[in-house]
């Protein structure tokens, strides 16, 4: 019994139905169940967010000054963009004008978020997915190393010596007997493609990226105090700039900080340039054939922009980061995005467990409800507490439909380079170019499992860049005399509007982010977040739209039902946030 | 003791030290409350190098000190309720069990709702104030000073008899640091509202009732005008 | 109750407890053979594995996760000594642990019993996150069932259970009022089996802080000396503000009043704007964050209490001074107390100015 759905993928449940919960090596959590039939391709997907905390119910009533700090917690993985996100929902709610410096270290301390998330989840999430460690066992350290220096001449770790100590340590630890996070991985799975040497150099770069991410976000602790979980504020950054005054040694930001900063800076671009980039184009080359996974990428696709320029101007032509939408396919034309209109953003409860008043209709986040109501459809095998099966034709979800003027949306790395291709963004098209180029791939190649893995490393590659700039900006600024760090103007409540409602939005690391907030005689009368991951793992809405996640799935084959990495495979190269897409 | 009707009696109700304990504390309270709203509240800071100034080190040390003073001055006010006379008891042991003292409180209550026209006389407090002053006056001190106590100790550290006695057990109890603060600031208010009530009324009863109040606590004689027998002196 | 503290741990080797459980030495190497055969290595493994299990083990850890944001495990990566790298290939078998491991699906959760089963009192059940207990616990739904169950049932051996975080120690911003899925912290979780627990509270908490609790416990082979709230005393017995660089500028007087204002530009004392570093245990102004770097005071932001239980309730961020909640009232204890006084002193007033009329009368009356 096939349905056709609304946007395009025809459903088949009469197939195995294959589940898993959870899926790992994602942040939070997620189940996932897909029909498969007697081929073993991937006929109906169904993807489901199984926590719920509730922030929007706790914001309500409490400081908008505060909210940057509650909704930060949303996620310690993609850490400081909800931070980033809420201020700039207050500051637009209330008019602040924020100090260029301020925008520079935000832009700073969001970049580099951006480029250690997607390297964390490269190497940390998914790397596992395509790399089988037990291999790696078997590969000559020699091969290794010229392997290494074939793909990656400026990366000093490459001797010989250096892989065999590796490999004796990997030895070591799986002869132990104790696999540690290895055990009851799919290592004898025909879907690991990798010759024993590249699992060996690309094992081996788990572990120096697992030394060396905890150095990319120092910026971040430079300027917000700790990682995870920097400190920011409304009206621009808490760090105060002291550069050669009376006691700028005890002061946030003094020349020394720069200079740490600077070499972060540094350091970082080279890690991506010898190591990220060098392995996606040498995994992107070996399994070059699986061209699965695109889903909704080549259809239809959105980016709200980020990185503005020059401080508090959030038009597209300020932000670097692309912003725009695209539907059906039409790379042609793309459609402008306005957060604010109560047309385009909308949030479907018909398959999520809450309630709304009429849940035929979609609401605006301005007046959006969040109230939780958990019951599973009657199709449902199992008990309330035991699913086995869900009822996907009922509420199934922890996470919302968000969908723009109807449309479901992937939302991430993928997307925002599409939009920036089809923007003929220089940057982006640049290295969409190259690449495609040295995989000798089509462009279409793009809309795929592993071109939302690449399209991930490439933008790691230009942010790590683009930080460079604004400290360059922020130094320049601080030599023409402008210091100052926080507008505080409107910093008392008693200075504000009884009534007045704002937006922030930024591009977190997996994707178009927003808040929406409402305040009422100085305290949150209503906050809203519609989060990538409620993007991608948005279960169906009221037309039968299925999302990104199960989008991406269909027609996939798995090779053994009872050890489906592929479907890992799709789902990990979202970077699935659970926590994130239903807060 | 003379009972019989007489127009200038007098009693001496508040032997020497008592006297001395009660305005040594009520000087420390008004020092506790007015350093403590400033440990909440700060005043607007002060330039210079730090090394040069110890503007808000001296607050908080007034403080403790005068904190030490109440310690030490309830310590003795304990002591004194054993070694003084019959009225050194009276705020500590208000006698609750008997009907006949919550019959007297409510005639004091209609006597402040002006709804009694004349006031039982008594050489020391009524039951009234012996009730407020057990309640505002006793319990809230004991409370500040465990308070009090238990955030001294957060200073002098892991170790120290503030920190075993009181900050291990008291933090926990109340749940965290922060809220020990809110608590023990908010006590400060309750002894502030006894205190506006108590000097209120002493000033009131000292002109209202037949009876020297505000002096007593000065010279310790009660001294009593028109008829009646003090109703706890039998 | 503070749990005991010297708790030895000398876990048995693989073999001791497989013997210990009635298997034969036969089955053992079978047991062997077949590992290395599932991780598709050739039958010279076995031996080895063999070897290695009769050797004492590496302690395994059970790493669950509730209802959190993964900013304890994200952490955690960030140790700069030991390297989160070497805690988990050299130090202890991390067995389990959803944001990092291979398995997914019932192979996961089939790893839970295994560990659970044969490393009898002999394993560590780390807990990041807490579990919700209202709507039958299905706000976190782990394998199709309540969180809650799998945390009792990884609970049920356990040699201890360390709760990571601020989440599982008491609550964190999930817990935060009203709290809508009644998110409970480990320790009041019901039913839960009575095991030693060692907080480790933070949100999160410091990398070199988790890596030093998981070493000492290796290293000294017992569990740290814990307070009274179940904390490891050598990181949370002293407050922010006991170590704060900032502190000099406290007792002169000298506060940032407003942000980016003269003395946040000198480094003055943030208590003014609202700084919980005198209410907070925790070791960010001694350890420092990221190696030692910094700490949100040195970043020029208040410390917002971030290791206490309740932080999320304890009145608006940058203000020093607590809302009170309960009795329809929200206000500061100043407000409160300053509206009291008012009351207090206004009755007292128009009480005086009663008693004077009424004393008027009542002389009118008796000439
Ligand atoms: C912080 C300020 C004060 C505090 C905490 C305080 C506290 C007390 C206490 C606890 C007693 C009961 C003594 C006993 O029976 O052991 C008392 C009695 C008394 N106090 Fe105060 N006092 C304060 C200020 C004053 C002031 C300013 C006056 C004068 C206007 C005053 C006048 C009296 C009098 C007259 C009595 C005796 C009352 C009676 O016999 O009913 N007090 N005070
Ligand atoms: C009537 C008696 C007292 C009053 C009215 C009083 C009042 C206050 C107030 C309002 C605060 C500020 C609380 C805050 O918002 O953080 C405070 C703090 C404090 N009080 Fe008291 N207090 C009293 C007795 C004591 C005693 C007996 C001690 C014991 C030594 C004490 C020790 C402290 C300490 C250690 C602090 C915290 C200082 C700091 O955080 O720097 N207090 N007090
Ligand atoms: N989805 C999501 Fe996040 C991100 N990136 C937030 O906005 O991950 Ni934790
Ligand atoms: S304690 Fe804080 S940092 Fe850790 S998981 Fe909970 S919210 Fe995240
Ligand atoms: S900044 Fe905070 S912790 Fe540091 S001295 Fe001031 S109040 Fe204390
Ligand atoms: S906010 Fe948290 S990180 Fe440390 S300085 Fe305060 S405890
Ligand atoms: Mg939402």
């Amino acid at each position: 019994m096939g349905i056709r759905t609304p946007n395009g993928f025809n459903l088949d449940t009469s197939g195995q139905r294959v589940v898993v919960d959870p899926v790992t090596r994602i942040e939070g959590h997620m189940r996932c169940e897909v029909n498969i039939d007697e081929n073993n391709i991937i006929r109906n997907a169904v993807s489901t967010g199984t926590m719920w905390r509730g922030l929007e119910v706790i914001l309500k009533g409490r400081d908008p000054r505060d909210a940057w700090a509650f909704t930060q917690r949303i996620c310690g993985v993609c850490t400081g963009t909800h931070a980033l996100t809420s201020v700039r929902a207050v500051e637009d709610a209330l008019g602040i004008i924020i100090p260029e410096n301020a925008n520079s270290i935000r832009n700073i301390m969001q970049l580099s978020l951006q480029v250690h998330d997607h390297l964390v989840h490269f190497y940390h999430l998914h790397a596992l997915d395509w790399v089988n460690p037990v291999h790696a066992l078997r590969a000559d350290p020699k091969a290794t190393s010229e392997l290494q220096q074939a793909v990656s001449p400026s990366h000093p770790m490459s001797s010989p010596g250096y892989f065999r100590d590796i490999q004796n340590r990997l030895k070591k630890f799986v002869e132990s007997g104790q696999l540690g996070p290895f055990k009851n991985g799919y290592w004898t799975n025909p879907a690991y493609l990798l010759p024993p040497e590249a699992d060996l150099m690309a094992v081996t770069h788990y572990l120096e990226a697992l030394d060396f991410q905890k150095e990319i976000m120092t910026t971040r602790t430079i300027f917000g105090g700790k990682d995870i979980h920097p400190n920011w504020l409304v009206g621009g950054v808490p760090c105060a700039i002291n550069i050669d005054g009376e006691m700028a040694a005890g002061a946030p930001i003094n020349m020394e900080r720069l200079n740490y900063v600077r070499s972060v800076i540094e350091r970082t671009i080279a890690f991506v340039d010898n190591v990220y980039i060098p392995d996606i184009i040498a995994i992107g080359n070996l399994y070059k054939a699986w061209l699965y996974g695109g889903g909704l990428s080549g259809k239809s696709v959105l980016a709200y922009g980020d990185i503005p320029d020059k401080a508090n101007d959030y038009s597209a032509a300020n932000l670097m980061m692309p912003q725009g939408a695209i539907i059906n396919g039409n790379l042609k034309e793309v459609l402008p995005v306005d957060v604010r209109d109560p047309e385009q953003i909308q949030e479907f409860v018909p398959h999520s467990w809450y309630k709304y008043p009429d849940e035929a209709k979609g609401l605006h986040p301005w007046d959006g409800i969040t109230e939780p109501h958990y019951e599973l459809g009657p199709n449902a095998k199992g008990t309330r507490t035991n699913i086995i099966e869900l009822d996907e034709s009922a509420k199934y979800s922890w996470i919302k439909a968000p969908r723009w003027r109807g449309h479901a949306m992937e939302v991430g790395p993928l997307a925002r380079y599409v939009v920036g291709y089809a923007q003929g963004h220089e940057e982006i098209k640049e290295q969409v170019d190259s690449t495609l180029r040295v995989l000798g791939a089509p462009l279409n190649a793009l809309f795929s499992t592993l071109g939302r893995t690449a399209a991930r490393a490439l933008e790691a590659q230009w942010a790590a860049r683009k930080q460079a700039y604004f400290l360059d900006k922020l130094i320049a600024n601080i030599k023409a005399g402008d210091s100052s760090t926080a507008n505080t103007e409107k910093w008392d409540p008693k200075t504000w509007p009884a009534e007045i409602k704002g937006v922030g939005f930024t591009e977190a690391p997996r994707g178009a982010l927003g808040h929406w907030i409402r305040i009422k005689n100085g305290r949150i009368e209503n906050y809203q977040c519609v989060v990538p991951t409620t993007w991608n793992g948005s279960p169906r809405d009221n037309a039968g739209n299925i999302g990104a996640f199960e989008a991406s799935l269909m027609d996939t084959k798995v090779e053994r039902a009872e050890e489906p990495v592929e479907i890992l495979r799709t789902i990990h190269s979202f970077d699935p946030c659970l926590a994130c897409s239903t807060h | 003791m003379n009972h019989t009707s007489h127009s200038e009696e007098a009693v001496y109700v508040y032997e020497a030290p008592l006297r001395l304990w009660h305005w040594v504390n009520a000087v420390a309270i008004v020092a506790l409350a007015g350093t403590g709203y400033l440990i909440g509240s700060p005043p607007p800071s002060v330039g210079g190098e730090a090394s040069a100034s110890f503007v808000f080190g001296w607050i908080r040390y007034l403080h403790f000190a005068a904190g030490y003073v109440l310690i030490a001055g309830f310590a003795f006010r304990i002591y004194w309720a054993f070694a003084g006379n019959e009225h050194a008891r009276q705020i500590f042991l208000p006698p609750v069990w008997r009907g006949r003292f919550w019959r007297e409180v409510w005639h004091e209550v209609l006597w402040y709702a002006l709804l009694v026209r004349e006031p039982i006389k008594y050489s020391g407090h009524n039951p009234l104030a012996t009730i407020a002053m057990h309640i505002l006056f006793v319990w809230f001190t004991i409370f500040m000073i465990v308070t009090g106590l238990a955030l001294y100790g957060e200073g002098t550290g892991m170790g120290s008899w503030q920190h075993t006695l009181f900050s291990s057990r008291v933090i926990p109890l109340f749940g965290q640091s922060q809220d020990v603060h809110t608590w023990h600031h908010l006590g400060m208010w309750v002894i502030i509202c006894f205190v506006i009530i108590h000097i209120y009324v002493a000033v009131r009863e000292d002109i209202m009732s037949r009876q020297t109040i505000i002096s007593s606590m000065f010279s310790g004689w009660r001294t009593f005008r028109g008829n009646g027998t003090p109703r706890d002196s039998d | 109750m503070p749990p005991p503290v010297e708790e030895v741990l000398t876990p048995e080797t693989f073999y001791e407890v497989m013997r210990r459980q009635g298997i034969t030495r036969r089955s053992f190497l079978k047991f062997c053979s077949l590992t290395a055969a599932s991780l598709g290595l050739g039958p010279t493994f076995a031996p080895k594995i063999a070897y290695a299990m009769e050797s004492k083990p590496r302690i395994p850890v059970l790493w669950l996760h509730g209802l959190e944001c993964t900013c304890c495990s994200e952490s955690f990566i960030r140790s700069a000594h030991p390297l989160a790298k070497d805690v988990v290939l050299s130090m202890l078998s991390l067995d389990y642990d959803d944001t990092l491991m291979a398995a997914a699906g019932h192979q996961a959760e089939a790893i839970v019993d295994e560990v659970v089963e044969q490393y009898k009192g002999n394993y560590i059940l780390a807990v990041e996150g807490n579990p919700p207990l209202n709507e039958d616990g299905m706000f976190c739904i782990i394998g199709g069932k309540p969180f809650v169950e799998q945390l009792k049932h990884a609970a049920s051996n356990a040699k201890a259970i360390i709760s990571w975080g601020s989440c599982a120690s008491w609550g964190c911003v999930q817990a935060a009022r009203p709290n809508p899925t009644r998110a409970t912290p480990v320790h009041k979780v019901p039913g839960l089996p009575d095991k030693p627990i060692i907080k480790v509270p933070g949100c999160p908490p410091i990398a070199e802080v988790m890596t030093a609790v998981i070493t000492y416990i290796l290293t000294f082979e017992k569990l740290p000396e814990l307070d009274r709230q179940g904390r490891p005393k050598m990181f949370y017995s002293q407050r922010i503000h006991d170590k704060c660089y900032r502190r000099p500028h406290f007792d002169a007087g000298q506060f940032v009043e407003s942000f980016d204002d003269e003395g946040a530009r000198k480094g003055y004392c943030l208590y003014k704007v609202g700084c919980k570093g005198p209410t907070t245990y925790n070791a960010c102004s001694t350890v420092g964050w990221n190696g030692g770097l910094s700490f949100p005071i040195q970043a020029g932001h208040p410390c917002i209490g971030c290791s206490e239980d309740g932080f999320w309730d304890k009145g608006d961020f940058y203000s020093r001074l607590t809302r009170v909640h309960g009795f329809g009232i929200e206000a500061d204890a100043d407000r409160i107390g300053t509206t009291a006084a008012t009351v207090v002193g206004a009755a007292a007033a128009a009480h005086a100015a009663a008693s004077v009329v009424k004393r008027m009368r009542g002389k009118g009356g008796n000439n």
